[in-house]
C-alpha cells in the first residue's frame, strides 16, 4: 500500500484573484524517485481539519520534463473544506502529508514521436492538460498540440500567462484558443470562441487545425457533464475511442448523491480472511469496514485514484462517482468501496 | 568462368536482372516509408487514394475527424482489390466483386446473403488490414506495418540537413506536373540524381547558375542530403534574375537536392520546390514523376518576374551540343534541359550494361562517393542489414 509522505511546501502563488493557489512542493533527494510523476498524474493529501481527516486527490500542474518543482493548483469550490482551507492557509514552509503521484490518464512524450495533441479542458480542469502540454513543449519536438480552453470570463483563466509565454516560445506547434462563456466581454480580450465547448467548438478547432501529424490523440479534462459531452461529439465525427483519454478532475467528481443508502450486513474478502460487519445507511462500504476495526486499501476517498477497488459478488450497492472505473469493469462487478453505499440488505465483497 | 562484374559495390546483375528486382521490391520497396502523394491530394472527408508501394498496395482515407487512415486495398473476402486509384466514398466501401462493404474505419459491415451462405461469419474478424501513414514536408507516407512507429524514426536524422522551405505556404503549380518512364534501372536513375561529378559536365550550360565547386554533401542513414549556393553571377541580382518568385529568404539562398530513401528525389531550390519520385517498373524500366510548388503569389507576380529575367537565362542555358551539332530536333543535348540531359545519360548508360565488353572504370573520389554510398544502402537493405 501506498504510504503518505511529509512533503515541505516550497512556495504557494495565488492565482486568478484569490480564486485558486498553487502550491509548489520540495521532494528530498531520498524521495525524489518515489515522487517521479507522468504528465496528468495526480496527488493524493491528507489533512487533519476539525478533528477529522479529510483526503483529497488534485491534479499535478507541472510537467515532470521542465525542471519546475511538483506543483498542485487548488482552485476554491463553494463550501470545499480542503480547496478553502489551502487556498486560505497553506504557506510556504508548511508540512503536508502527500501519498506519492497516481493515475491512469496521462501523456508519456516521447523524443521522436510526432503526434497532434488536442486537449479540451475547463475551469480547473486545466492542471493535469497543462502538465501534459507543457510536456510535449518540453520532450516531444515533433508534435504540435491544440488547446480549447473553456472559461467564464477572462478573470477566470488559470494560466494565462504561462500559456502566452509557451505559445509565444512555440509558435509553429502550439495554439491555445480560449472560449470564453459570460457573454459581456468589455474585457478588451478576444477569445477564439464565446459560449462553451460544444460540439459546434469542436468541430471548428479540428475543421481550422485539421491533424499534420496523423497520429491524433484527445484529452479532455473539464467539470460536470463536460467530459461525457465533448468525448460524444468526437465519436460523432469517428474519431476512434481508443484515441480519447478524459478525467473528471479530482475536484470536481460527478458525484451522484440521489441514492440513499440502506443498512446491510456485509461479507468482506479481505487478504485471505472472511468478515462479517454491519453497514449503517449513512456509510460506504470502506467507512463500514474501517469502523468495524479492518484495514482495507484505500487513497483518495473521492473516487479518482481506484485505489479503494474491491468486486461486489453478491448484492447491489450505488456507487455516487465511479470515475476510476472504466464501464466495462463496473460490468464485471468492480466498484469503488469509497464510493459505494448499499441498495440491497446483504452483500458479498472481496478485495483483489 | 571469371569473376561476378561488378558496378563498384553492387554486382552489374543488380541493374538488370529480374531476380535482383524481385528481391528489392521485397527488401526494400515493400518494408519503408512509401511516398504516396501530396499532402492536399486528400482534402476532405471521404476521399481516397491508393498507392502502390512495392509489393503492397495502399489506400488513403479521410475520417470526419480530418485524420487519414491507411489499409492494405485488399477485400477480405478473396481479395480483390477494393478500390481504383483515387475517388470519394460516403460511409462506405464496396468490393465490386461480391459486394462485400467496409466503413471508414476498415470494420466489415455488411456481407450480402449473410444468413443463408455464411451462418456464423465472424465479421468482426474480416476488418481491412490496417497500414501506417502520415503527413511529412507537405507530402503523404505510408507504411505497410501498421506499427511502423514515427516517421521521424525514419526521416529525422536526415531532415535538418534539407531545405529552409516553408513547404506548406508553397501551392502547386499543376502545369508541371508530368510522369515519364526512364530505360534504366532505379539505380541508375538515383545515381545520376547523386553524382556530384556531373554536374560541370554533362549539365555544363544548363546549371551553371550554381556553384558546384562549393557543394556539401553526405548520407544520414539512407537518405543523402546535398546543398550548393548559387554562382556569383546569377546571386549578384537574384531579385531580378530568379525565373520564379523567391520562396526563401535572401539570407538562406541556394539548392537543396536530396534523394531520400528509396528513390524520393526533392529539388528544393531559391525560386521552387519539387520533387522527383523514381519508382521501379522493371530491372530496366523507371517511372518519374515531378510535382512542383512555387510562391503562393499572383500571376501577375510570375509574369513580372519572368519578364525581368528573361534576359539572364536567355543568355545563361545553352545545350550541351551546339544547335548545329544536334541529330534532330529534340536532341535532348541541344535542349538546355537538364532533365532531357540526365535522361539521355541514364539511358545511354543502361544501354551498355548487357554489353560482354562492358566493365566500370575508376570511380570519382569525392564526386562519385554518393554513387557507391547509395549502392552500399541497397546491398544492406537487399541483405537484410537494415530493418
Ligand atoms: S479511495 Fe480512491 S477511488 Fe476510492
Ligand atoms: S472478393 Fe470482395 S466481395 Fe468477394
Ligand atoms: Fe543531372
Amino acid at each position: 500500500m501506498s504510504d503518505f509522505h511529509r512533503l515541505k511546501v516550497q512556495d504557494t502563488k495565488s492565482l486568478i484573484g484569490g480564486m485558486a493557489k498553487s502550491v509548489m512542493f520540495e521532494v528530498s533527494t531520498e524521495l525524489t524517485e518515489t515522487f517521479l510523476w507522468k504528465a496528468g498524474q495526480h496527488l493524493t493529501l491528507r489533512f487533519e481539519l476539525n478533528g477529522e481527516e479529510q483526503r483529497r486527490s488534485y491534479s499535478i500542474s507541472s510537467s515532470p520534463f521542465s525542471g519546475d518543482p511538483l506543483r498542485i493548483t487548488v482552485k476554491r469550490v463553494k463550501d470545499g473544506l480542503v480547496s478553502n482551507h489551502i487556498n486560505d492557509n497553506v504557506k510556504a514552509g508548511d508540512i503536508i502529508e502527500v501519498m506519492p503521484p497516481f493515475g491512469g490518464f496521462y501523456l508519456e512524450p516521447g523524443e521522436t514521436k510526432r503526434r497532434t495533441h488536442y486537449f479540451f479542458g475547463a475551469g480547473s480542469g486545466i492542471t493535469p492538460l497543462f502538465s501534459m502540454l507543457d510536456s510535449v513543449m518540453c520532450a516531444e519536438p515533433y508534435s504540435v498540440a491544440y488547446l480549447a480552453y473553456g472559461n467564464k470570463n477572462h478573470k477566470s483563466i488559470i494560466f494565462k500567462d504561462e500559456f502566452d509565454a509557451l505559445c509565444d516560445a512555440n509558435k509553429d506547434r502550439l495554439a491555445v484558443l480560449h472560449v470564453i462563456s459570460d457573454s459581456s466581454l468589455w474585457s478588451g480580450f478576444t477569445p477564439w470562441r464565446k459560449g462553451i465547448i460544444d460540439k459546434a467548438a469542436i468541430e471548428a478547432l479540428i475543421n481550422e487545425n485539421p491533424p499534420y501529424a496523423q497520429d491524433a490523440q484527445y484529452y479532455i479534462c473539464g467539470p460536470g457533464g463536460m467530459n461525457t459531452a465533448v468525448k460524444t461529439a468526437l465519436m460523432s465525427f469517428d474519431v476512434p475511442a481508443d484515441r480519447i483519454h478524459m478525467e473528471s478532475y479530482g475536484g470536481m467528481v460527478e458525484v451522484d448523491d440521489s441514492v440513499k443508502g440502506r443498512a446491510a450486513k456485509v461479507e468482506i474478502a479481505l487478504q485471505g480472511q472472511t468478515h462479517l460487519i454491519n453497514m449503517a445507511a449513512d456509510q460506504t462500504v470502506l467507512q463500514a469496514a474501517r469502523a468495524a476495526g479492518l484495514s482495507p486499501p484505500f487513497s483518495c476517498q473521492s473516487g479518482v485514484c481506484g485505489a479503494c477497488r474491491g468486486k461486489l459478488n453478491k448484492g447491489t450497492v450505488h456507487m455516487r462517482a465511479s470515475m476510476a472505473l472504466e464501464d466495462k469493469e463496473i460490468q464485471q462487478g468492480a466498484i469503488l468501496t469509497c464510493q459505494s453505499v448499499a441498495t440491497s440488505d446483504s452483500l458479498s465483497i472481496s478485495y483483489g | 568462368m571469371s569473376e561476378k562484374k561488378m558496378m563498384h559495390v553492387l554486382p552489374l546483375e543488380a541493374y538488370t536482372s529480374q531476380a535482383w528486382f524481385d528481391r528489392e521490391q521485397e527488401m526494400i520497396f515493400s518494408k519503408t516509408w512509401a511516398y504516396a502523394g501530396f499532402a492536399e491530394d486528400i482534402s476532405e472527408p471521404g476521399q481516397y487514394i491508393s498507392v502502390q508501394a512495392g509489393l503492397n498496395n495502399i489506400f488513403i482515407v479521410m475520417g470526419r475527424d480530418r485524420r487519414l487512415r491507411a489499409f492494405h486495398n485488399i477485400c477480405r473476402h478473396r481479395g480483390t482489390q477494393l478500390i481504383r486509384a483515387v475517388g470519394k466514398a460516403q460511409k462506405a466501401l464496396t468490393c465490386p466483386y461480391h459486394d462485400w462493404t467496409y466503413d471508414l474505419e476498415g470494420n466489415l459491415i455488411s456481407v450480402p446473403e449473410e444468413q443463408s451462405e455464411f451462418k456464423d461469419l465472424d465479421k468482426s474478424c474480416l476488418g481491412l488490414k490496417k497500414a501506417s501513414v502520415d503527413m511529412w514536408r507537405g507530402m503523404l507516407f505510408v507504411h505497410p506495418n501498421p506499427d511502423a512507429g514515427s516517421i521521424m524514426e525514419w526521416f529525422g536524422e536526415v531532415e535538418p540537413h534539407l531545405g529552409p522551405h516553408n513547404i506548406e505556404e508553397l501551392v502547386e503549380y499543376p502545369d508541371a506536373r508530368v510522369e515519364y518512364e526512364i530505360k534504366a534501372n532505379w539505380k541508375i536513375v538515383v545515381e545520376n540524381y547523386i553524382d556530384v561529378y556531373h554536374l560541370a559536365h554533362l549539365h555544363s550550360g544548363t546549371l551553371a547558375m550554381y556553384d558546384h565547386a562549393k557543394a556539401e554533401y553526405g548520407f544520414f542513414g539512407p537518405h543523402y542530403a546535398f546543398w550548393e549556393p548559387l554562382s556569383e553571377d546569377y546571386a549578384k541580382d537574384i531579385e531580378k534574375n530568379a525565373p520564379t518568385p523567391l520562396v526563401l529568404p535572401l539570407d538562406q539562398l541556394g539548392a537543396s537536392v536530396p534523394m531520400l530513401f528509396p528513390g524520393i528525389g526533392l529539388a528544393e531550390s531559391e525560386s521552387n520546390w519539387a520533387t522527383f519520385i523514381i519508382t521501379p517498373l522493371g530491372p530496366q524500366l523507371s517511372r518519374v514523376e515531378n510535382r512542383v510548388r512555387l510562391k503562393n503569389a499572383s500571376e501577375w507576380e510570375f509574369q513580372k518576374q519572368q519578364w525581368r529575367s528573361a534576359s539572364f537565362w536567355s543568355k545563361s542555358i545553352k545545350g550541351k551540343y551546339s544547335p548545329e551539332a544536334a541529330e534532330h530536333d529534340d536532341d535532348p543535348m541541344a535542349s538546355g534541359d537538364f532533365t532531357a540531359e540526365d535522361i539521355y545519360a541514364c539511358e545511354q548508360q543502361q544501354k551498355s550494361l548487357k554489353s560482354p565488353y562492358f566493365e566500370v572504370g575508376a570511380s570519382a573520389q569525392n564526386g562519385e562517393s554518393p554513387v557507391r554510398q547509395h549502392q552500399q544502402v541497397v546491398l544492406d537493405f537487399v541483405e537484410g542489414r537494415y530493418l
